[in-house]
């Protein structure tokens, strides 16, 4: 239950601002950290600054949804919600440059299937990744495992993710139960649905208990087809007494709303923009060598396949960054190259 | 007979440093430990002291055949020490009730102890030898004392023993009389019957009713005699009848344990429970539970129950 969830005591915050701070910091501590550890071509303007991880951020999120949402076999709205939570948790407390969102938002998802016991295979889960070959989706496999156990590392072992799927569900029984002034409150369904997939992809779930982002969509929905419900906190909820509470879920969901109404899809150049410098940062400083598994019985050659990736693609992007050419060109190579990515 | 796995291994540990023949080999062979604290088998003693008296093998004293003895301690060096311990004893006999006071018997156990340690690991051999010749003759009168107290301590215990065994005996010797003499009864009994089948004008089928009253009457008698062997002490050894001393048991008074039942926050409006679903309602908004769901013992109320659980839960959070 929630009331007693890891959820509301660790990974639930106050308000926007500290989860900016956390961002903010994440960021700083490993501007700090590359520039304390003396590599060569090391300054200030090759790291990506706090706004431009989160236009990024923003990007490799909506990639995610998207990925989730084409998934063969269909993955239910809280393996999902689950996956993004976790993404959303994971660069809370780390930096994009330091671990590529391409690969963190796959081993995410896979995660999340896990945990949420929507049972899927490694080869099917790789076999949705319809762009690659076969040797890139083993490639893309290997790279999940090996970033897995740094996943739930840094979500704190804290796994179980209460999503705002279920409340809605069991909100909508009770109002069929008790509150019949609403008569078709199926018809509010899809609506609902809409405004809670929407609502993952803002910091909500960070902030706000799982239950009250439910009452929101509904009340939201509802408002919108023109349906009064306002009698339903008041009287099925019991707070006609209680005004101060009721105070408090009318600020949390108009929060809730402000939150949705700032979201917006980052721009197609500024994303591309900025991901030529991850892409710098990552080839330049990537500490993919550096991994060090302890996979006894599986032999080297794995291993050794990684680095080969990433230097190809710094060479390459290096290359084609000094000689003069177009956004484009360089868009569409790093396409080619990076497969998911682009 | 079979061997425990490590009875197995203990075997092929354990082996002849000679002729390596170990008792996994050989079940039957001893290992024989002389003076010097080396061991060599049965045959291979026979072997190199065919003559009577040789070298040790690996340490090279001069040895007698008569010395070996069987080893009864996995280490060879336990039991050179058992031997020394016993020859050092025989000499330094003095018991607790000789000295004084408790410091002085101390000393002395500890005397005794490092000429024991001397001897079993060949540390001033010939000093330590010399002790003891000299204790031997200063003490001379209450070695033989004691020696002799000993011995007669010994006796009691063997006679002792020796009742005991006897009383064993006897009674061995009482119960099977008791047999045959009712061995007997029956065997006269039915002679008895037999002769009046014979002689009796009375009918047959009395005799024998007749007849078996009195065995059953016999064997109850020979029940009685069985039980009236009296018990006199308890299977402890305390006699029967002598008042035993129980200490008083203090008594632990803890608080009486009261249970309070758990109380949860769910910052929430209350949930109504699992078995009023049904009636409030709420059941009627599930999808109903199909047979093979209900088959592992799911039901729809437990699915509704949990959607509003998670509804209510945290709704009156008092967040930001």
């Amino acid at each position: 239950m929630f009331h007693i969830s890891s959820q509301k005591k660790y990974w639930t915050f106050d308000n926007e601002e500290s989860l900016e701070q956390l961002r903010c910091e994440a960021n700083q501590k490993y501007r700090n950290k590359m520039l304390a550890s003396g590599k060569p071509g090391v300054s200030d303007a090759v790291f990506l600054e706090a706004h431009e991880e989160n236009v990024l951020f923003r990007h490799y999120e909506k990639r995610l949804l998207d990925f989730c949402n084409a998934f063969k076999p269909v993955m239910p709205k809280s393996v999902v919600g689950t996956a993004i939570m976790y993404f959303r948790r994971f660069y809370l407390n780390n930096s994009l440059m330091e671990y590529h969102p391409r690969t963190i938002m796959l081993i995410c998802a896979y995660l999340s299937c896990k945990v949420d016991e929507f049972n899927v295979s490694s080869t099917q889960f790789v076999g949705n990744l319809v762009q690659e070959s076969a040797a890139g989706q083993e490639r893309a496999l290997e790279q999940i495992l090996e970033y897995e156990l740094l996943l739930i590392q840094q979500l704190n072992f804290h796994l179980v993710v209460h999503t705002p799927y279920r409340p809605m569900e069991g909100l909508l029984i009770d109002i069929k139960t008790r509150y019949p002034l609403l008569e078709n409150p199926e018809s509010l369904r899809k609506s609902v649905d809409d405004f809670l997939t929407r609502v993952t992809l803002t910091d909500s779930g960070l902030l706000f208990p799982p239950s009250q982002i439910a009452m929101t969509a509904i009340l939201n929905s509802a408002s919108r087809a023109g349906l009064s419900m306002e009698s339903y906190l008041t009287e099925c909820m019991g707070l006609k007494e209680d005004k101060e509470t009721l105070l408090k879920m009318y600020d949390a969901m108009r929060r809730i709303k402000s939150l949705m109404k700032k979201y917006e899809l980052p721009k197609p150049d500024e994303v591309n923009a900025y991901k030529v410098k991850l892409e710098r940062v990552h080839a330049d400083f990537g500490t993919n060598s550096n991994m060090k598994r302890k996979r006894g019985y599986e032999d080297d050659d794995h291993v050794a396949k990684e680095p080969r990736m990433t230097e190809e693609v710094s060479e390459t992007t290096y290359i084609l960054a000094t000689s003069a050419s177009t956004f484009h060109v360089i868009n569409s190579l790093l396409c080619f190259l990076g497969g998911v990515d682009g | 007979m079979r061997w425990e796995w490590s009875e197995v291994r203990e075997m092929d540990d354990q082996g002849c440093p000679r002729c390596k023949t170990t008792k996994y080999r050989n079940p039957s062979l001893k290992l024989m430990v002389n003076v010097c604290g080396h061991t060599l088998c049965e045959s291979c003693v026979d072997m190199l002291f065919v003559r009577g008296s040789g070298n040790c093998v690996q340490c090279d004293t001069p040895l007698r055949k008569s010395n070996f003895r069987v080893q009864l301690f996995e280490d060879p060096a336990v039991d050179k020490e058992v031997e020394i311990r016993k020859k050092v004893l025989k000499i330094y006999n003095k018991r607790d009730f000789d000295f004084s006071n408790l410091r002085e018997y101390n000393d002395y156990l500890e005397r005794v102890e490092e000429i024991v340690y001397n001897l079993t690991n060949n540390l001033e051999v010939e000093g330590t030898k010399q002790i003891m010749e000299a204790y031997q003759r200063e003490n001379r009168d209450i070695i033989q004392k004691n020696k002799a107290k000993l011995t007669r301590e010994q006796e009691e215990l063997e006679e002792l023993l020796l009742l005991e065994q006897q009383g064993n005996e006897q009674r061995r010797l009482e119960t099977l009389q008791e047999e045959q003499r009712q061995l007997q009864a029956k065997r006269k009994s039915k002679q008895a019957l037999l002769d009046e089948l014979e002689r009796s004008h009375v009918p047959a089928t009395i005799l024998l009713a007749q007849h078996k009253d009195r065995a059953a009457q016999l064997e109850t008698q020979i029940e009685k005699q069985k039980q009236v062997v009296k018990t006199t002490i308890f299977s402890t050894g305390i006699p029967m009848g002598q008042t035993v001393s129980l200490l008083t048991v203090n008594r632990l008074e803890e608080v009486l344990y009261h249970y309070q039942p758990i109380h949860m926050h769910t910052y929430g409006p209350p949930v109504p429970e699992l078995e009023q679903l049904g009636r409030l309602g709420y059941l009627n908004h599930v999808r109903t539970a199909q047979p093979q769901d209900m088959a592992g013992g799911y039901n729809s109320g437990l699915a509704c129950h949990r959607a509003i659980q998670d509804a209510f839960s945290g709704l009156f959070h008092p967040l930001g």
